[in-house]
């Protein structure tokens, strides 16, 4: 196995953490404080940014999976699984820091408010995912039902986000700022930003996860082969 | 400004789960290549 | 029309399979009321309260007692072999899964047949508008779709029954919201333009549930 330089994970890896640092700069010292809930708000970028990349690597996953049912070819399984693990630990962030949110300013460690709940959703739904490749048996089946389940689930999830929404509506309403959040064009920049970065650390971590799993094929080559020769 | 120990702590959860994902992936891929390199080398496989 | 013929062969194996025991229906039935009991004392249902929490536990228990019949009639499939039959037969694929959801859809409708007037009694509630029997018709044929697709898989795990309400519920979301959201409504005295959005949303959740259910189908159950 090669140990030639990988270029492209050098690049996504420095510029996720360049992008990272101009990011939480801004989210301190450029984005104003806000004037209903004080600096406590300043959690809103990072939990936005992390709600984002968890729903967008369910979309990388829904793709994968299309792609893996197409093609049978196992690189869109490993992207299919590999997505999964780092969007469940981003949506799980978003619920952890929705939390520490929802604590200061309403007063209670948790809200039915729309983007914490279809977070709570999406949570449980790549935990479903990931108990069910845990449950299957043989990596092609694993593979074929695992895509059935994310292109099935993903198809809910805008549904959940419209069902959710209209059902609660406690959250504030950050484009028009509603009675929580008096939303500013700086927060919009430090928004985006923070979007941009959290992306790029989602492109460096897959990849790396990516690799991780292609090792893990040939370790089970190399072993198989192993047997095949002891016998 | 005061700094509101939520805040702190949303930070902190950000930091610390990114790190401990990136170390997870880390550890197993080193794990990994050294088990890839044993068994490569048992087989007398050229690396 | 030989497509639709093969569904109706299957429904009416699967109708007939069930009629001969009458184990699952009455099974989810029990549960059922069972699981009303629960609520009752659980959540310490009486009047107003009752009232305010009919729709929930009416749709709590659907999907519960769903789950059940669901798996029971997947895992009877498997064990008679009666899938290997019919994957060999040349019927088309989508003519199984029509079939098969069809079949769920009966069962739990039979269900809801019991339990809408049970419901109403009970927690003294007009569960028996038109307007609520269209929506439980609406909330049992996205449910008997994708839970027909979900069981499928679900009976190929290492845990089996167990693994179709984890996989099954966080699906299951958006119907139950607009379902409970809609009865509420209804029930409460709100005509059926009122609860109009949720009904929409029901609609575009059972297109295109089946939908995509009806287009994965196929490469579940190929072996």
């Amino acid at each position: 196995m090669g140990e030639k330089r990988d270029v492209l994970g050098l690049v996504l890896t420095l510029s996720s953490a360049v992008a990272l640092m101009v990011a939480l700069g801004m989210v301190f010292l450029y984005a104003p404080r806000e004037a209903t809930m004080g600096d406590v708000q300043r959690i809103f970028y990072f939990h936005v940014a992390s709600a984002w990349v968890g729903f967008f690597a369910f979309f990388v996953t829904f793709l994968a999976g299309i792609g893996y049912l197409a093609r049978g070819e196992r690189r869109w399984d490993i992207l299919a699984l590999s997505s999964v693990e780092i969007g469940l630990t981003f949506i799980a962030m978003t619920v952890v820091t929705g939390s520490l949110w929802a604590r200061p300013v309403w007063g209670t460690y948790w809200t039915w408010e729309p983007r914490l709940t279809i977070s709570a959703v999406q949570l449980l739904i790549y935990v479903a995912y990931g108990m069910l490749r845990a449950s299957v048996e043989g990596p092609e089946r694993k593979a074929r039902f695992a895509a059935v389940y994310g292109i099935v689930a993903f198809v809910t999830v805008p549904l959940s986000w419209f069902a959710i929404r209209w059902w609660r509506t406690i959250h504030p309403d950050v484009m028009t700022g509603g009675e929580g959040m008096a939303f500013t064009s700086r927060m919009g920049h430090t928004l985006l930003v923070s979007l941009v970065a959290f992306t790029l650390l989602y492109a460096t971590l897959l990849r790396q996860r990516i690799k991780l799993e292609r090792a893990a094929d040939v370790l089970t080559r190399l072993r198989l082969r192993a047997q095949s020769i002891a016998k | 400004m005061s700094i509101p120990i939520y805040l702190v702590a949303a930070y902190a959860v950000f930091w610390a789960v990114t790190f401990v994902l990136v170390f997870s992936i880390w550890v197993r891929q080193r794990r990994l290549q050294q088990e890839i390199a044993n068994l490569a080398a048992r087989l007398g496989e050229p690396k | 029309m030989g497509f639709l013929i093969k569904v109706w062969a299957i429904v009416v194996k699967d109708v007939a399979a069930e009629l001969h025991t009458r184990e699952m229906v009455s099974a989810m039935l029990v549960f059922s009321v069972l699981s009303l009991l629960i609520f009752s004392f659980a959540l310490d249902l009486r009047g107003a309260v009752a009232q305010a929490a009919g729709p929930g536990v009416l749709w709590a228990t659907v999907a519960f007692a769903g789950t059940l019949g669901l798996s029971r009639s997947m895992a009877r499939e498997q064990q008679s072999g009666c899938i290997d039959g019919l994957l060999l037969a040349p019927v088309d694929r989508s003519a199984i899964f029509f079939g098969k959801a069809l079949g769920n859809l009966i069962f739990m409708a039979v269900l809801e047949i019991v339990l809408l007037p049970l419901f109403s009694a009970l927690f003294d509630v007009p569960f028996l508008l038109p307007g609520v029997l269209l929506v439980v018709a609406l909330g049992t044929l996205g449910y008997a779709a994708v839970g027909t697709l979900l069981a499928s898989i679900a009976v190929n795990t290492r845990a089996r029954e167990v693994m179709l309400p984890v996989l099954l519920l966080p699906l299951a979301v958006p119907l139950l919201i607009a379902a409970v959201q809609a009865t509420g409504g209804l029930v409460e005295g709100a005509s059926l333009g009122e609860v109009g959005g949720w009904l929409q949303l029901l609609v575009v959740y059972d297109l295109l549930v089946v939908a995509a259910s009806m287009l994965t189908y196929n490469y579940v159950v190929e072996e």
